[in-house]
């Protein structure tokens, strides 16, 4: 946790709240998606919607896989995830879906990681239903860790294929690739779960996007974990970007803390990646 | 300046954390520190311990929080008349039908929790007392995990004139939530937990501002991602007036006048 008085948030001007500025148009966000899901409606599911939105939250950057990879097609959902990138340079950056099942992945990955926009691997292994720290993802890890890349994995506390645990048992197997925790654990219950990981496993960022997350969970975890090992992440389109943000603006935190989970962490990562 | 109205709040000690709203002034900073103007309250102990008796919440500390469920106001002012923070807090009471259970009551908006508290909405005792608040003019709160879609649409349909606000409908109902609010016009939604993207903007051009209301379900659920979201909604300034406090003001009964924060 920054040192420093922990900012009262909710700056009252023309009866907007907006906790001040000083972030805006600086945001990078870690965890997102392009596309759409089977299992609920996503009324704008367009790459130009989500830029929208993005525009009028003031984020400049969205780390995004694409959902038709994550979901039942890894090399259709990468290619469609490439030529977004290429249509919105400097806006969008892209996690390349890894699926486990895809004898040939390995060898495809390293093609994606030949793309500059490309920063890492998306790994989901409640999706896939196979373990985080299985053999069958070991090409993914050894490859982020030769090229210098991030991993960005779904993480669901108490998930047979995801629970922070598996988390300390490949990020100590991987300890110079970046590793994040998509969700910080996703439950309440397991956000301690996840922050003790982060304090054993130095290569372990928490990603902190998910609907159960409130602005004092996070500021739990800030205080736990440090924002310096956490990042912003909203998980649009799946989630409403707006919303995710706006629980890191207005949290009970400090200022500095703040501005490390909306884009000070993540810089620092990203300047990591080769 | 617009109003703010959080429809779904929580006051009073929950079971899963410490909170700064465990007491009325508590929740009132944190209204503060959110520039939310007012929020429509449930009592935790209504929720979590005995919806029955006031007479037991209020053995049990609800009166030390600010929310005695005696003389409140006929809008359910939880805060005493003369206070800087009067009229902060709308008292929600939380009923309960049959023979076991609470009566209807007296305020304009109630809340009902089928499932938490073991009844059916829609049979009869359930149908009789919202029956009751309807003929008074009120409206009722009900969470979307609290009845089946089913049971809304049969007491929608049974009582068409009754405003029913789904809260707490979470960001992968939007093709029920369709389905209830095609057939049933006063059926509404908050926007605690309906944080699918931009699904707040789809249900108020598809069904109009007047049927979305700011929420936000705290301390369960987060205050500050849907405060935020408020302010940067993508519609008209009036639209988002409505959401933020317009029409719960509406279905409070509160006219312009009344209006003090």
């Amino acid at each position: 946790m920054t040192d420093g008085d922990t900012t009262e948030g909710g700056a009252v001007e023309g009866g907007a709240v907006d906790g001040g500025d000083a972030w805006r148009g600086r945001v990078i966000d870690a965890h997102g998606h392009l596309g759409s899901w089977f299992n609920f409606a996503i009324p704008d599911p367009s790459t130009a919607g989500l830029l929208s939105v993005m525009d009028r939250a003031g984020v400049a950057t969205m780390c995004v896989s694409h959902l038709l990879g994550v979901g039942p097609d890894a090399r259709a959902g990468n290619a469609l995830l490439l030529a977004e990138l290429a249509r919105r340079p400097g806006r969008l950056l892209g996690y390349a879906v890894y699926d486990p099942h895809d004898r040939q992945a390995p060898a495809r990955l390293a093609e994606l990681l030949d793309e500059p926009a490309v920063i890492g691997v998306k790994l989901h292994p409640d999706t896939h239903q196979y373990p985080l720290d299985g053999p069958a993802y070991a090409p993914a890890f050894a490859l982020a860790a030769d090229r210098g890349r991030l991993v960005l994995s779904h993480g669901e506390h108490g998930s047979a294929w995801s629970d922070p645990e598996r988390f300390a048992t490949v990020a100590a197997r991987h300890p110079g690739v970046p590793l994040l925790m998509g969700h910080a654990g996703l439950w309440p219950a397991g956000f301690d779960a996840a922050a003790r990981v982060a304090d054993r496993c130095p290569n372990v960022v928490l990603e902190i996007c998910g609907s159960r997350m409130t602005a004092r969970h996070l500021a739990r975890l800030v205080a736990t974990a440090g924002a310096d090992r956490m990042v912003f992440g909203s998980d649009a389109l799946f989630l409403d970007l707006r919303v995710g943000l706006g629980r890191v603006v207005l949290a009970p935190i400090a200022p500095a803390d703040r501005d490390l989970l909306l884009f000070g962490t993540m810089t620092r990562l990203l300047k990591g990646t080769r | 300046m617009r109003t703010v109205i959080d429809v779904n709040r929580i006051l009073g000690p929950i079971p899963t954390g410490e909170v700064p709203s465990a007491d009325a002034p508590g929740l009132i900073a944190e209204l503060d520190r959110l520039r939310i103007d007012r929020a429509c309250a449930v009592h935790a102990l209504a929720l979590y311990y005995d919806p029955v008796s006031a007479h037991g919440a209020s053995e049990h500390g609800a009166s030390q929080h600010g929310t005695s469920q005696h003389g409140a106001s006929s809008h359910g002012d939880a805060q005493p008349a003369g206070t800087a923070d009067a009229g902060r807090l709308v008292h929600v009471p939380v009923l309960v039908p049959g023979p076991l259970g609470t009566g209807a009551g007296t305020g304009r908006l109630v809340r009902l929790c089928p499932a938490e508290h073991r009844f059916a909405l829609a049979g009869p005792h359930g149908l009789a007392l919202a029956g009751e608040v309807a003929d008074r003019g009120g409206g009722v709160l009900l969470g979307w995990e609290s009845a089946p879609a089913a049971d809304v649409h049969r007491l929608a349909a049974r009582l068409p004139r009754l405003p029913i606000v789904l809260i707490n409908t979470g960001y992968r109902s939007l093709r029920e939530l369709a389905d209830l609010m095609d057939a049933h016009p006063r059926i509404g939604v908050d926007t605690a937990t309906l944080s699918g993207h931009l699904s707040v903007e789809w249900l108020a051009r598809r069904y109009g501002p007047h049927r979305v209301l700011f929420g936000t379900g705290a301390p369960v659920s987060d205050d500050a991602g849907p405060r935020f979201q408020l302010d940067l909604l993508d519609l008209p300034e009036a639209d988002v007036d409505l959401i933020a406090g317009g029409n719960a003001r509406a279905l409070l009964g509160l006219a312009d006048e009344e209006w003090t924060a």
